[in-house]
């Protein structure tokens, strides 16, 4: 994957895709976000790492309009990002929210039902629905049951699924790696490359686990405490011994 | 024999009434987690627009049902609008909102009283009230056959609405998880103005056949408290539930009344509720209210 990362670098004199200027939010007299910028290209996976509380999900949960920003604006492809939840999925951003999230009580089928909720072509969302069949074919195999009975790993997949089916320009996860075993997260991160490289998808993740992110990702920008403190190519952060010796746990590979 | 059955008929008939009312009930409260204590009230202006309609408008009966059913739906929305919407938008406690709907409750009510008046009315009888025969063994008024159909036709409406549609799949999610559905591009706001619509329109249903069969005051939003207790007994937030809890509601009511007194009626009512309670909070169906922030 690294040495793909040549390959992306014209593309940052672009107009970025997906751009966060000087973005804040408080909860109450805390200040959970303290002016963050950050660029995301087309067709790049940029990951932000950080610690528990670092707002890496307060990040995702503005973006998505879900909680009011109190400063700074958001631009897609160069034009302002709504605010409300509703406008933001029409507009092409989705996430796969921390936790999953997943409608529990409904089949899996109508969780991607949901999922494709902006879609007004019944075809387009048919055709959304093979797209993440082929990517996920459990998912297919499972249509019929519950999302509360799949496993950890499933019902992750069928998270992003649900996020692929609004057919978004700009894929939001949030801590995909969260509660799964180091192997379910290897075959998920697999998946997430062929997204990345299949669909054209352009991706930003949100991570603790630091060394799967930077692997995932192309760029990359450390949230510390609400805000940027370094930010790089993801090969460079890897091998940054102050990354190391901070995000992953001071060796390099696992 | 006869009487049993004449009872069970009865009962499943003031059940299917009950219904209609606490499947409204459940459906705010799964999607927003409070009792809406201001549900009487929509019952009490689809009875006024029917009777209006009927009396002033020179309407027909199905012209004058269907203008209560809009027209209670959309002071049911108004109502979210004005009373709760500003309340969800700026906490997430529920509490508050519990508290709004009692005042609603009072203030819809005492402007009929100051409008036209707090004496009872009687509906035209344009609900037709005959004995009808039941195979020999029963006999039973047909309002009580009509209001029964009226349910039926309407609860598997509302079935087919919930789980065939679009916008239906979308409340039984953000029954689950009103925030997520937000984030899969469910206008939040829309979604719940048309709950709050399809509360109201299932009350009006009740209210026309209640004020047919008693008279149409004011205070008639009162009866609603059985129906929420019917819903209790099914588990709020459940519609299979809030049927289920109010048939057997309407039963234990009728057969109370039928084998032992009339006076027995609430005795049973809120003796259910109390067991109901004690040996299973959630009720029968009821979903247990784990984490929703």
């Amino acid at each position: 994957m690294n040495e793909e990362t040549a390959y992306y670098e014209p593309l940052q004199q672009q107009r970025p895709l997906l751009s966060v200027k000087n973005l804040s939010v408080n909860y109450g007299a805390i200040k959970a976000l303290k002016g963050v910028s950050l660029d995301v290209n087309s067709g790049e996976i940029v990951a932000v790492i950080g610690a528990n509380g670092a707002g890496k999900s307060t990040l995702m949960t503005a973006i998505m309009g879900d909680i009011r920003r109190s400063g700074g604006q958001i631009l897609l492809n160069g034009l302002p990002l709504p605010e409300r939840s509703y406008q933001v999925v029409s507009a092409g951003v989705s996430l796969s929210p921390e936790g999953r999230k997943l409608f529990a009580p409904l089949t899996v089928y109508e969780n991607l039902e949901m999922g494709a909720f902006p879609l007004k072509d019944k075809n387009e969302i048919r055709e959304q629905m093979s797209h993440v069949y082929e990517l996920f074919p459990r998912l297919e195999e499972r249509a019929g049951q519950y999302a509360g009975t799949l496993s950890g790993g499933e019902q992750q997949m069928l998270a992003i699924g649900r996020a692929l089916m609004a057919k978004p320009s700009v894929l939001l996860l949030d801590e995909p790696s969260l509660g799964l075993a180091p192997i379910i997260i290897t075959e998920i991160f697999k998946e997430l490359t062929a997204i990345n490289k299949t669909l054209g998808m352009t991706i930003l993740i949100v991570e603790q686990n630091a060394n799967k992110a930077l692997m995932l990702s192309h760029r990359a920008y450390v949230l510390q405490t609400g805000t940027i403190v370094m930010e790089g190519r993801s090969k460079d952060l890897l091998s940054n011994p102050e990354i190391e010796e901070a995000y992953l746990g001071g060796k390099k590979h696992q | 024999m006869g009487s049993l059955i004449q009872q069970i008929i009865n009962g499943l008939s003031l059940g299917s009434v009950y219904a209609l009312i606490a499947v409204g009930y459940s459906l705010v409260y799964s999607v927003l987690l409070f009792s809406n204590f201001a549900h009487g009230g929509f019952l009490v202006i689809g009875g006024y627009i029917c009777y209006y309609a009927l009396l002033k408008g020179g309407a027909n009966i199905w012209v004058a049902s269907l203008a209560a059913l809009i027209g209670s739906g959309l002071s049911a929305v108004a109502v979210e609008r004005m009373a709760y919407k500003p309340i969800r938008e700026r906490t997430s406690v529920t509490l508050y909102m519990l508290i709004a709907s009692m005042g609603m409750s009072i203030v819809i009510e005492n402007i009929f009283v100051v409008t036209i008046g707090g004496r009872f009315r009687a509906l035209p009888p344009v609900i037709p009230m005959r004995t009808v025969n039941i195979l020999g063994v029963a006999s039973t008024s047909a309002s009580d056959l009509l209001s029964l159909a009226a349910a039926v036709v309407f609860l598997v409406g509302l079935q087919l609405f919930l789980s065939k549609t679009k916008w239906g799949l979308a409340i039984r999610a953000a029954s689950y998880n009103l925030r997520i559905a937000g984030l899969m591009g469910v206008n939040v706001n829309m979604l719940i103005s048309l709950v709050f619509f399809v509360a109201g329109l299932l009350a009006a249903i009740g209210g026309i056949f209640l004020s047919a069969r008693y008279s149409l005051y004011p205070q008639l939003g009162v009866i609603t408290t059985k129906a929420f207790v019917a819903a209790v007994i099914g588990g709020l937030g459940s519609l299979p539930g809030a049927v289920v809890g109010s048939l057997i509601l309407g039963l234990a009511e009728m057969l109370a009344a039928g084998f032992l007194s009339s006076q027995f009626r609430d005795l049973i009512v809120f003796g259910l509720l109390i067991i109901t309670l004690i040996v299973r909070p959630t009720g029968l169906f009821g979903k247990s209210v784990g984490e929703k922030v």
